[in-house]
């Protein structure tokens, strides 16, 4: 931030404040757009949760996401599988504030990130994706024969990509982890 | 999509749980979430914004394309690389221009469509997935997710020479 500010100084000292406010104008923007669809998700959400049916979403994960995380709480658990199958159906919309309470589960308080919360950014970051729906819909738009045919590449390069993302996370765990405790 | 949600409100139904209560319930917390999460991205966007006016996102990009070509990315795709993690809408704007300039079944553009798949606005989503707990530092968190990044791209862009 320091450097763009000092490079703004010598190109268009007059842009930076106007840059600024701009930027968090948009933010305005961006913020009443995710509260509409926020709200429209965590209803929905709240329904998926009342139904059982997140909880049976849970179960059916809960021994990848023990292997992932470590953890066992029900609530956690039940968010974190929430959030993983909608990044899979690329609803980025719906897994974003089931990943911000999962991820206020994960966090132990002590102020430092552990190593469940390092996971669940990275599953988020690498997630598999079965429909890349945003990106269909601006290829056909682009006027594309075959729009669709980019979701078997897709979901390889990215099922490729989350067991890359899964497996050096873990083996960052192990380094660095190993090292902490060690110092304790 | 819709097909799921009602399959879903129907589900609801057989279950007998109150829909419509249910729903204002959840969405009560919309409003709580996104004020929590604003102060936050109001940053990170400043940031990304000064970056991009003061031209040091194109030095970046000038700087990083030819190490991307080695890596098997063409040059016209390592702007969307590059900008993918700071943020989303200007990487579907770069999308889109790539999809007007090569025809939307270009090798380029296939492989700039599965790398929008496989990779993330990885910036402001550890922005916002961190700004509701205690953590200050993230140790290699970041770094080790823009690798995977990396390694997305890198593997979109082998899967699209191949299929």
């Amino acid at each position: 931030m320091i450097a763009s500010s000092v490079a703004l100084l010598f190109t268009a000292p007059d842009l930076m404040v106007t840059e600024m406010t701009d930027a968090s104008m948009g933010v305005i923007e961006l913020c009443v757009e995710l509260c509409a669809v926020y709200a429209v998700w965590l209803g929905v959400l709240e329904i998926l949760d009342k139904t059982g049916l997140s909880a049976k979403l849970a179960k059916l994960l809960r021994p990848l996401i023990k292997f992932l995380f470590k953890t066992d709480d029900p609530e956690t658990t039940k968010l974190i599988a929430v959030n993983m199958s909608s990044n899979m159906l690329g609803l980025g919309n719906a897994a974003t504030p089931c990943g911000i309470k999962a991820m206020k589960r994960l966090d132990d308080k002590s102020g430092k990130i552990n190593a469940a919360m390092i996971m669940l950014l990275v599953v988020n970051a690498t997630s598999i994706q079965l429909l890349p729906t945003t990106t269909i819909g601006l290829r056909s738009q682009a006027g594309s024969m075959t729009p669709t045919d980019i979701i078997i590449p897709t979901l390889l390069a990215t099922t490729l990509t989350a067991a890359f993302g899964i497996g050096l996370a873990k083996l960052c765990e192990k380094i660095f982890w190993r090292k902490k405790g060690a110092k304790k | 999509m819709p097909v799921l949600i009602i399959a879903l409100l129907i589900y609801a139904r057989i279950k007998k749980v109150e829909t419509y209560n249910t729903f204002v319930n959840g969405a009560k917390g919309a409003f709580e979430l996104v004020l929590g999460i604003f102060p936050y991205i109001v940053t990170i966007m400043i940031m990304v914004a000064l970056m991009r006016v003061s031209g040091i996102t194109d030095i970046l990009v000038r700087g990083f394309a030819p190490i991307l070509n080695l890596l098997g990315i063409p040059t016209e795709v390592s702007e969307l690389v590059l900008l993918r993690p700071f943020t989303g809408s200007g990487s579907y704007g770069i999308l889109k221009s790539i999809f007007e300039t090569y025809g939307a079944d270009s090798y380029v553009s296939r492989c700039a469509s599965v790398i929008m798949g496989t990779s993330e606005t990885l910036f402001y989503v550890a922005t916002v997935y961190f700004s509701q707990t205690s953590v200050k530092k993230l140790y290699y968190a970041i770094p080790l997710a823009l690798v995977c990044n990396l390694f997305g791209t890198v593997v979109a862009c082998l899967v699209c020479r191949i299929l």
